[in-house]
C-alpha cells in the first residue's frame, strides 16, 4: 500500500508541474467548451447540455489516450521504467497510479465546466450530479485503461502516437460526440454500437439532458467499469519495463480484447435490430 | 549451506542463435568486491542482469543471498541494490523525491537525509532531476541502489561516461563501501577500477571467464611480463647490447637512449642493465619498471584490447 501511495503522490505531482498536461487537460477544453457554448447560444442549434457532453468526451479521449497511452512509451524509451524492474513491485502499482493521476487531473475541469455551464450560460445543475460524476469517472477510467494498453503494445512513442491518433479520431466521430448519430447512415450506426465512446456520449445524454441517474444507465455504465478493470489486467499482463523487451505482433491483439465489453453489446443490437 | 553472497555454476544465457554467456562459474564471498572485467558485449551486464532477477537464464544453478533470482524476484530485490548502467528519471522529480519513493519500496530503509548527506547531495535535495549534472545522476543512482541499505549491490559500469573527478569521486565513495564490509558486485571495463578497487576479478570475454583471482594473481599468473626502462645520457645505438637476465624482448627508442627490456623477473633484469651501465660508463638519466596491468593479462589472455 505505501508503494501504492507514494506512486499517486509522485504521479500527482509531476502531472501538475507540467505546463502541457495543464494546458491540454484543463485550459484547452475549457476554451474549447468555451467556444462551443457561444456558438450554440449564438445559433441556438442545441441545449448547453449537448455542448458539455461532447466537450466531456472529447476531454475524456484526450486525457485517457494521449495521457495514458503516450507516457507509458516514453518513459520506457526514456529508460525511467527501467530503474522500478529492478525494485521490489509489480507494475500494478504503477498502472494505478497512472489511473488516479488521470481522474485528478480531469475531474476539477468538469467541475469547473458544469460551473461555467451554469453560470456563464444557465445550464440547470443536474439534478443527479453524482450520477454525472460517476457516469465521466468511469469513462475516464475506462478509457484510460485503453491508453495503458496501447502504451503496454506499442514499441516506439511514434508508433503510440500513430495508434493514440486512430483511435482518438475514430472514437470521437463515430461515438456521436461531435456529429450526432441521428447523421449516420444506418451501416455507420451499427458500428458505433461497437465504440466504447458512444457508451459514454448516450450515458452522459441520458444523464444529463433527460434526467436519468447512473443507475437506470448501468449497462453503460457496467461495460466501462468492465473495460476499466479488463483494461488494468491486460496492461498489468503486457507490461514492458524495457525498450528491448519487445511485444510479439499477435499480442497486440490483447487490445481487441479490451473492447469485448462493447463487441457484445453491439453484436447484440445487431442481431435484435434495435 | 555456503556463506557466499552469489554462487553461479554453468551460467549459459542465450537470445535465439546468440550465446551470450557460454557456461560460467564463480563465487563471491560476503564482504568481498568483484569485479566482471570485459570489453563492451563480453556478457558481464547479461550476467550481471541474470543475478539481480530481472533477465531470466537459459540455464546453470544461480543463488544469490540464498534466493533463486528466477523465483524469488521480489524476496531477493528486497535485499539488493542496483545502480544500473543507464538509468533516468522524469526531469521534474526532485532528488529528495526520487529517494522517499525509492524508499516506499522496500521492507527496510535508511534515512532520505542520511543518503543525501552519504553522497553529497544535500545541496541538490530540492533540485529538480532534469537540471543535474552526470556525476550528480550518477551519484542519485548509487544513492538510489543504497536506498535499502542492502545486503549486496549491484554496481553496473558505475563509473562509465563520467569525468575524472566524478569517477574519482565514486571510486573513493566504493572504497568507503568496502571498508564497511558491503559486498558488491561490479562490471567494469576500466582497468584502474578493478585493480584499484576490487577483491578478486573475473575477466570475461565472449560470455565466459578466462581467468579469475586478485589483481596480483592475474598479473602473476598472465602471460605478460613486466617491464624496464632506462634512459641513457648517450645514445646506445653501434654498442653491442648484452643479454639482459631475464629478458625476453627488448626495444631501443629511435634517438637510441630509451632502452626497454621485457621480462618475468624485473628485478633481475634492472640490476643486469645497471651494472652493464656503470662497467659501460655510461650515465642513467631515468628508470622506469612498470608491473604488468590487467589490460596486459587481458590481451595475452585473449588477443584484444579491453576497448574493442
Amino acid at each position: 500500500m505505501k508503494a501504492y501511495l507514494s506512486l499517486i503522490r509522485i504521479d500527482l505531482k509531476l502531472a501538475f508541474r507540467q505546463k502541457v498536461v495543464i494546458f491540454f487537460n484543463l485550459l484547452m477544453p475549457l476554451a474549447l467548451f468555451m467556444i462551443f457554448a457561444e456558438i450554440n447560444r449564438t445559433e441556438r442549434s442545441g441545449g448547453i447540455g449537448d455542448v458539455v457532453t461532447m466537450v466531456s468526451v472529447i476531454g475524456i479521449l484526450g486525457t485517457g489516450l494521449f495521457g495514458a497511452g503516450m507516457r507509458a512509451a516514453q518513459e520506457r524509451e526514456a529508460n525511467v521504467l527501467r530503474r522500478y524492474k529492478v525494485a521490489p513491485i509489480t507494475p500494478l502499482p504503477l498502472l494505478v497510479a497512472s489511473m488516479v493521476t488521470g481522474l485528478a487531473v480531469y475531474m476539477p475541469f468538469v467541475v469547473l465546466m458544469l460551473t461555467v455551464a451554469h453560470v456563464r450560460y444557465g445550464m440547470n445543475v443536474p439534478s443527479n450530479l453524482v450520477s454525472v460524476l460517476v457516469f465521466i469517472a468511469l469513462g475516464v477510467t475506462a478509457i484510460r485503461s485503453i491508453g495503458l494498453i496501447v502504451g503496454a503494445v506499442v514499441n516506439s512513442t511514434q508508433e503510440s502516437g500513430i495508434l493514440v491518433q486512430v483511435l482518438y479520431m475514430s472514437m470521437l466521430f463515430l461515438s456521436g460526440a461531435t456529429f450526432p448519430t441521428q447523421m449516420f447512415p444506418a451501416w455507420l450506426l451499427k458500428v458505433s454500437r461497437f465504440v466504447p465512446a458512444a457508451y459514454i456520449v448516450n450515458g452522459l445524454q441520458s444523464i444529463l439532458l433527460r434526467h436519468e441517474t447512473l443507475w437506470t444507465n448501468w449497462p453503460g455504465a457496467a461495460a466501462l467499469l468492465l473495460t476499466t478493470a479488463v483494461g488494468l489486467l491486460l496492461s498489468v499482463k503486457l507490461f514492458r519495463w524495457e525498450k528491448e523487451e519487445k511485444l510479439r505482433p499477435a499480442a497486440k491483439l490483447w487490445l481487441l480484447a479490451v473492447l469485448l465489453p462493447f463487441a457484445l453489446p453491439g453484436l447484440w443490437h445487431l442481431y435484435t435490430g434495435a | 549451506m555456503s556463506s557466499a553472497a552469489i554462487e553461479v555454476r554453468g551460467l549459459r544465457k542465450s537470445y535465439g542463435e546468440v550465446e551470450a554467456v557460454r557456461g560460467i562459474d564463480f563465487e563471491v564471498a560476503a564482504g568481498e568486491v568483484f569485479a566482471l572485467l570485459g570489453p563492451n558485449g563480453a556478457g558481464k551486464t547479461t550476467t550481471v542482469e541474470i543475478l539481480e532477477g530481472i533477465r531470466q537464464r537459459t540455464s546453470g544453478d544461480v543463488r544469490v543471498l540464498g534466493f533463486d533470482p528466477d523465483r524469488q524476484k521480489m524476496q531477493l530485490k528486497d535485499r539488493i541494490g542496483v545502480c544500473l548502467q543507464s538509468t533516468n528519471f522524469p526531469d521534474k522529480m526532485r532528488v529528495r523525491e526520487a529517494l522517499d519513493l525509492f524508499g516506499s519500496f522496500y521492507s527496510q530503509t535508511r534515512g532520505t537525509a542520511a543518503l543525501l548527506g552519504r553522497l553529497q547531495l544535500e545541496e541538490k535535495r530540492d533540485a529538480f532531476y532534469g537540471t543535474l549534472s552526470g556525476g550528480q545522476k550518477q551519484r542519485l543512482a548509487i544513492a538510489l541502489a543504497l536506498v535499502n541499505n542492502p545486503a549486496l549491490l549491484f554496481l553496473d559500469e558505475p563509473t562509465s561516461g563520467l569525468d575524472p573527478q566524478v569517477r574519482l569521486e565514486i571510486h573513493a565513495l566504493i572504497a568507503q563501501l568496502r571498508a564497511e564490509g558491503c559486498t558488491i558486485l561490479l562490471t567494469t571495463h576500466y582497468i584502474e577500477e578493478a585493480e584499484r578497487l576490487c577483491d578478486r576479478v573475473a575477466i570475461i570475454d565472449e560470455g565466459r571467464i578466462v581467468a579469475l583471482g586478485t589483481p596480483r594473481e592475474l598479473q602473476k599468473a598472465g602471460e605478460a611480463e613486466s617491464s624496464v626502462t632506462i634512459l641513457c645520457d648517450q645514445t646506445l645505438i653501434g654498442r653491442n647490447l648484452p643479454a639482459w637476465p631475464g629478458a625476453t624482448k627488448t626495444e631501443l627508442s629511435d634517438d637510441g637512449r630509451r632502452l626497454t627490456a621485457h621480462s618475468a623477473h624485473p628485478a633481475r633484469t634492472l640490476a643486469g642493465m645497471l651494472n652493464w651501465l656503470e662497467v659501460s660508463r655510461i650515465g642513467l638519466e631515468d628508470v622506469r619498471l612498470s608491473r604488468p596491468t590487467l589490460e596486459d593479462v587481458f590481451i595475452a589472455m585473449t588477443g584484444k584490447r579491453l576497448r574493442e
